[in-house]
């Protein structure tokens, strides 16, 4: 593929080619006058202007010049390179010129678009195209590496996005790694009874994926895992997972005797501490591996678990261990936390007893949750009236400002199955009704004839303080009934605070593990908010559902797919080819100051200590060109950015304005 | 600042009846009532709601949302002008305008309308009238509202309604149906009856 192309007096052969881009370009700058100015600078042999230079017959015009007139350096002053430095690149590399002996000037986005008088911006443009110019001609071929890449996948969280992506990678035929922290997969989606808007039951369409995937022979099932350090690059990447003990060995059967022997009670975890539960557990009877867990700061140590169980599946001596493996790309898909309402005291969360978050109730409803799929108060009676209130943590500057865009859905969601299993009367309180998706708009629509009660209005507060008889013994919801124009107090048994999603907490640890980027709020950041979405800005790693913001359940699995078949056609390729603007380390004059290997951000130094000079890896290096920056004695050399032509760039723009 | 008045303002859930809205929705054509999206395209194409109060979009939330009191005793069910825009318009494809007349019908019972409103009384003399004869008879059915709403006005209708007379356009004879006119009378007795049922705990 690549050819070097040299003068036989060893001169460069400067073309130059000035795009009109319609009138974009050619309606504010001078095109005729900067072709004239291009064709009178040093080594240029040849100049032209042309309506569409990215169109066939625009790269045309530069190889048949390469062919006939021998030009060898290539200028092309049109858009940004994001937008055509690969099309110039192959039309220069199809004309057997090697394609880094080009140079793009951007005089549509930094001059046309953004200069207001003619005269400036035609003189902008020289100014460009003569330092393009000037620091082409000493350019050098260079080649683009090949690295390979290996066939095995790490994915992180097994919640429903993690599940789905190892699922399509895993039956593409890699290996893959499905990693989880909690003692069984299934993430959030797990704890829920129905999804909307068709209400049918969460269990019975994860569960069997939940089944599929621990039973997939190219999945390893890692539970109670975590990450604990990733080093390496994309194709070879070095992960170190951290198992943490479970006490049980495979051996179990999910019979359940030690549960029942076990003496030490624990508020559980997977219901919001709304039950109890032993210190040998495991968090729902369809738990995969569905083999227990030992809480060890809750195990009393009695061994009475050890009596009972006639597999001889507990193992009090077990510990962590820490394992090394290899994988060639990376899935991201550690979900999402709920908002914790106790931050905002004027809905009483902790306070009143019957105050309970979405997640609470989403367990209660369901049958294998702590009141066996009834809606109760804490005295254990039914509710009559209960209250649905919207965007609790979301949509708040003082929380979070982002909508969790789930909510709406899921209080209509709950509002119907409270309204079915109680037949309370439900008020639903929302600032405005969102509900974006196939068949939501329909769900709304069949809540409101369902008779449930919407009050456009964010809550003020929820207090137990009565102003009439009515209210006594009850919760007085407060707001503004904004669509009627009045104060509203509405007494009701119980209330649901539809919590906001919320980056995990460790989500900023994270990003720094696998080398990704966050928003400041701890979303995972995309390489492009639209045209990359599940593209991370490190090569190799992608991201998948509710950790790169809130998704429901059918995005979650539309990523997922997306972030596994990226996944799945790189392994499938079987090699990355890295650009060639990476530095080079002149061993004579390094000093071996390890200066550079603090400054680079993508760990690609390293120090050769027999040598006692600094090393590059060259899969790793991203060419930003922060070491060759700091370098005490200049002995990094950054390809296509060397001094000499950085200098003839500056000295292009100053000579010729 | 003069004329500034300083209200309390707060509506306690005991104060509102949620068996009204459901009440309303059993009544015919206003079974939609619930699906209200509170867009406001009926207020909005009204050409009469500049002066209503509620608009049309708020009277069917506070209908819904059980204010009786305030529904029933407001201008704008009066005010409509019957033109159905609202109903053409309406993207959940709910029939405003029957909602008007359910409403009206349920302050008719109730008594809660203006006194001085026409409007009620012309639609009680029309009914009247049509189960009388079967036939309408606009000269009696105006006359009567007339003489029962302001009767000062009927002198000053006298040229008008001379006029009309002259051109035949109004006649003093009491047109009659031919056949049976106790079988729709039974008929219209029914009809009330059912609506009586379908909304129960209004009057008879």
């Amino acid at each position: 593929m690549i050819r070097t192309n040299q003068t036989p007096d060893g001169q460069p052969k400067i073309g130059v080619y000035i795009c009109h881009c319609g009138m974009n370009i050619a309606g504010q700058v001078g095109v005729e006058e900067v072709t004239a100015f291009a064709s009178s600078l040093p080594n240029v042999v040849v100049a032209r202007h042309y309506k569409f230079m990215c169109s066939d017959p625009g790269q045309e015009l530069i190889q048949a010049d390469i062919a006939e007139r021998g030009v060898n350096r290539v200028v092309v002053a049109s858009c940004s390179p994001l937008l055509h430095e690969a099309t110039f690149r192959q039309a220069c590399a199809a004309a057997g010129l090697n394609p880094f002996c080009f140079q793009m000037a951007n005089i549509r986005e930094q001059v046309s678009w953004v200069t207001a008088d003619k005269d400036h911006a035609t003189s902008k443009a020289k100014a460009l195209v003569a330092a393009a110019a000037r620091r082409v001609a000493l350019h050098q071929p260079l080649e683009r590496r090949r690295v390979a890449v290996r066939r095995e996948t790490l994915v992180v969280g097994a919640g429903i996005a993690g599940i789905e992506a190892a699922l399509r990678i895993a039956d593409s035929g890699k290996k893959v790694y499905l990693v989880e922290r909690d003692s069984s997969i299934g993430g959030h989606m797990a704890k829920f009874d129905k999804t909307f808007p068709t209400l049918d039951c969460a269990a019975c369409i994860l569960t069997p994926k939940m089944v599929r995937v621990a039973r997939h022979p190219n999945v390893e099932l890692v539970t109670l895992a975590e990450v604990d350090e990733v080093s390496g690059y994309v194709g070879n990447f070095t992960v170190k997972l951290r198992r943490r003990a479970r006490y049980v060995t495979g051996a179990c059967t999910g019979c359940g005797q030690c549960e029942e022997v076990c003496p030490c009670v624990q508020p559980n975890q997977f219901e919001m501490g709304r039950s109890q539960r032993k210190a040998i557990y495991r968090n729902f009877p369809q738990a995969v591996p569905n083999w227990f867990v030992i809480d060890y700061g809750a195990c009393s140590g009695c061994r009475l678990c050890e009596d009972v169980c006639e597999a001889g599946a507990i193992d009090h001596e077990q510990e962590d261990e820490v394992e090394e493996i290899q994988v060639g790309t990376i899935v991201l898909a550690t979900g999402f936390k709920t908002f914790d309402p106790r931050i905002l005291p004027q809905y009483g969360y902790g306070r009143y007893e019957n105050v309970y978050t979405s997640l609470e109730v989403e367990r209660m409803v369901n049958a294998s949750g702590p009141t066996g799929g009834q809606v109760l108060l804490a005295d254990g009676s039914e509710p009559k009236s209960v209250a649905i209130i919207h965007c609790v943590g979301s949509r708040d500057k003082k929380t979070n400002p982002w909508c969790s865009k789930v909510c709406c859905m899921y209080s209509l969601k709950l509002a119907h199955l409270v309204k079915q299993r109680t037949g309370a009367e439900v008020y639903n309180f929302y600032i405005d009704m969102r509900t974006p998706g196939k068949g939501y708009e329909e769900f709304y629509d069949r809540l409101l004839e369902e008779g449930v009660q919407f009050v456009r209005g964010r809550v003020a507060d929820i207090t137990d303080w009565p102003m009439t008889e009515a209210e006594e013994g009850k919760l007085v919801v407060r707001a503004e009934d904004s669509l009627i124009g009045v104060t509203r107090r509405i007494p009701v048994d119980m209330v649901i605070l539809s919590v906001g999603l919320e980056p995990q907490l460790d989500a900023h640890q994270m990003r720094k593990k696998f080398n990704i980027s966050c928003s400041s709020e701890g979303w995972f950041l995309e390489r492009h908010p639209k045209l990359a979405p599940v593209a991370t800005f490190t090569d190799g790693v992608w991201i998948a559902g509710a950790c790169q913001g809130p998704k429901d359940i059918p995005e979650t699995v539309a990523q997922a797919g997306a972030a596994a078949s990226e996944a799945i056609a790189l392994m499938d390729k079987g090699h990355v080819e890295i650009e060639p603007n990476t530095v080079e380390i002149d061993e004579e004059k390094c000093s071996g100051c390890k200066t550079c290997l603090g400054m680079c951000p993508y760990h690609a130094i390293s120090r050769d200590d027999q040598k006692g000079v600094a090393v590059v890896n060259q899969a790793m290096c991203k060419g930003c060109g922060t070491c060759a920056a700091a370098c005490p004695s200049g002995a990094i050399r950054q390809h296509l950015f060397t001094d000499e032509e950085i200098y003839q760039e500056i000295e292009g723009v100053l000579s010729y304005v | 600042m003069a004329g500034l008045e300083i209200q309390r303002k707060v509506k306690y859930q005991e104060e509102l009846d949620l068996e009204f809205p459901r009440q309303v929705a059993a009544m015919p054509g206003a079974a939609d009532l619930n699906r209200c999206i509170q867009c406001g395209t009926c207020s909005a194409t009204c050409p009469v709601s500049v002066y209503m109060d509620p608009t049309p979009r708020r009277l069917v939330a506070m209908t819904r949302a059980g204010f009786k009191e305030e529904v029933l005793q407001s201008s704008t069910i009066w005010l409509c002008a019957s033109c159905y825009s609202c109903t053409v318009e309406c993207p959940k494809g709910i029939k405003i305008t029957d909602i008007m007349y359910a409403l009206k019908r349920r302050a008719i019972e109730e008594g809660v309308y203006p006194r001085w409103l026409p409007i009620p009384v012309l639609a009680r003399e029309f009914f009247r009238k049509v189960r009388q004869t079967g036939r309408s008879n606009e000269g009696q059915i105006a006359t009567a509202m007339i003489l029962k709403t302001n009767p000062l006005k009927l002198l000053r209708q006298i040229p008008l309604g001379l006029k009309l007379l002259w051109k035949g356009r109004m006649s003093l004879l009491t047109e009659r149906m031919s056949g049976d006119r106790e079988q729709l009378q039974d008929l219209l007795d029914y009809v009330d009856r059912q609506n009586h049922q379908a909304a129960p705990g209004t009057e008879a």
